[in-house]
């Protein structure tokens, strides 16, 4: 039986590189913002907390529109700190699984299901698209090994799940936080997370691929 | 029922760093446990709304410290029959599963309102929990004077100094500073919107009394664990 889980997405940030004022999750990308999309690819979870900081009220009345039993998580401390510090907020007193999702990006429909049915924890990964970005090293098993700055097999995106318990604080990212575990079992996905104005226009695109 | 109009001094707290796994939880009463706002229903029901609205309203905003506010509508609706205002009170709808977990924690929940205790005594049947409110001087069956204001923040230190890990749960201005001092705080939007000051201390926010009952459930989970 798969352990009970909670979703963590990250919504925390003032998602500066991108250059539109925002934050990520009100971005829209064909006719809904990017915390809708979110929202729909965890329609059947129970425990979906969004952890806010920036412009969170907006954040809150955005996903209100969607539904009313999430759970909102304030990271106050968001301008000086990053996801890994959201993620620990969001995890604190959630169940004994936690998916942490960043706000900032997309994954196709049928891999995130493949993620939520995963018995295992896990880090998910995807094929490189950007230059800046955080790479993953895999082993034949597709087992993540490492994570780079530099180099490496894949692109990181997320989402990654872990025993709760093991959430600690870090003003640093989550994958500085995933490190002291691997090797981890990994996940291929098609994803595409938005740091830039070219990463949102490739965003676009790739809704526009699954979109019925 | 536990009533408590004051703050207990004279228990004697643990030793510091004797903390322990027992959690506490500390509601505001209005717009949390209840689904109305108690002052304006008795202020309609009475058809005195007039005199308070404009009061409310600017408290509401954070405009009228919460204190001078209730003193202000306590004058005003102080002049009622205090057994009418309880008997009106005591039918108030209730957030059924926030009770329902009330009930089913009863030693570990634990109601603040700076709410009259003579006005909220039928609710406070029903709510079957430990009550610490305001108190009035009663005379000719009406509240002749305040005789004490809760300060809800009194109530987390004081189970913070038993040891406790506090849990308070609210919505507005009277909240904050209890709020701040709790452990974890929890703003709630089930009636209203949250106070933005609420909103600028909390550690959780929600909307809905299901995703409050399951963070309560949560919290009790992780504290046991």
């Amino acid at each position: 039986m798969q352990t009970a889980q909670s979703i963590i997405i990250s919504c925390a940030g003032i998602g500066s590189r991108l250059g539109l004022g925002t934050t990520k999750a009100l971005l829209e990308i064909e006719g809904r913002s990017l915390i809708a999309w979110q929202l729909e690819l965890f329609k059947d979870v129970e425990d979906v907390r969004v952890v806010i900081g920036y412009q969170a009220n907006d954040v809150v009345k955005e996903v209100l529109k969607y539904r009313s039993d999430v759970i909102f998580v304030y990271n106050h401390n968001y301008f000086d700190t990053k996801t890994g510090a959201s993620f620990y907020l969001g995890s604190q007193h959630a169940n004994e699984r936690v998916m942490e999702y960043d706000g900032d990006l997309l994954v196709h429909p049928d891999d995130i299901r493949l993620c939520l049915e995963a018995e295992s924890e896990y880090v998910a990964y995807s094929d490189k698209m950007s230059d800046d970005a955080v790479f993953v090293t895999v082993n034949e098993q597709g087992d993540v090994l490492g994570f780079s700055r530099r180099e490496g097999d894949y692109e990181w995106t997320g989402p990654a799940c872990i025993d709760r318990e093991k959430v600690r604080y870090t003003s640093g990212n989550v994958y500085n936080q995933l490190e002291k575990f691997l090797p981890m079992p990994g996940i291929k996905i098609r994803a595409c997370d938005i740091d830039t104005f070219e990463d949102y226009e490739r965003a676009i695109q790739f809704v526009r691929g699954w979109r019925p | 029922m536990t009533w408590h109009n004051s703050v207990p001094t004279g228990l004697k707290p643990f030793a510091s760093g004797s903390r322990c796994a027992v959690i506490k939880f500390i509601f505001d009463l209005d717009g949390t446990v209840t689904s109305q706002e108690t002052l304006p229903l008795i202020a309609e029901f009475f058809g005195v709304q007039e005199e308070i609205k404009e009061l409310t309203k600017a408290t509401i905003a954070g405009n009228v410290p919460f204190i001078e506010s209730f003193i202000r509508r306590v004058h005003i609706l102080g002049k009622l029959p205090v057994d009418k205002v309880a008997d009106l009170l005591g039918t108030v709808s209730l957030y059924s599963k926030v009770v329902d977990f009330i009930h089913a924690h009863e030693d570990d929940c634990i109601i603040a309102t700076g709410n009259l205790d003579c006005w909220v005594a039928r609710l406070a049947e029903r709510v079957s929990s430990r009550f610490y409110c305001s108190s009035g001087l009663l005379e000719d069956g009406r509240v002749a004077k305040l005789t004490s204001i809760l300060k809800k923040e009194k109530v987390v230190a004081y189970y913070k100094n038993m040891g406790a890990t506090t849990v308070f749960i609210g919505d507005g201005n009277n909240d904050i500073e209890a709020m701040r001092l709790a452990d974890i705080s929890i703003a709630t939007g089930l009636t209203h919107w949250p106070a933005p000051g609420v909103l600028s201390i909390a550690d959780y926010l929600v909307f809905s009394e299901d995703a409050l009952c399951r963070q309560l459930n949560q919290l009790l989970s992780v504290a046991r664990a």
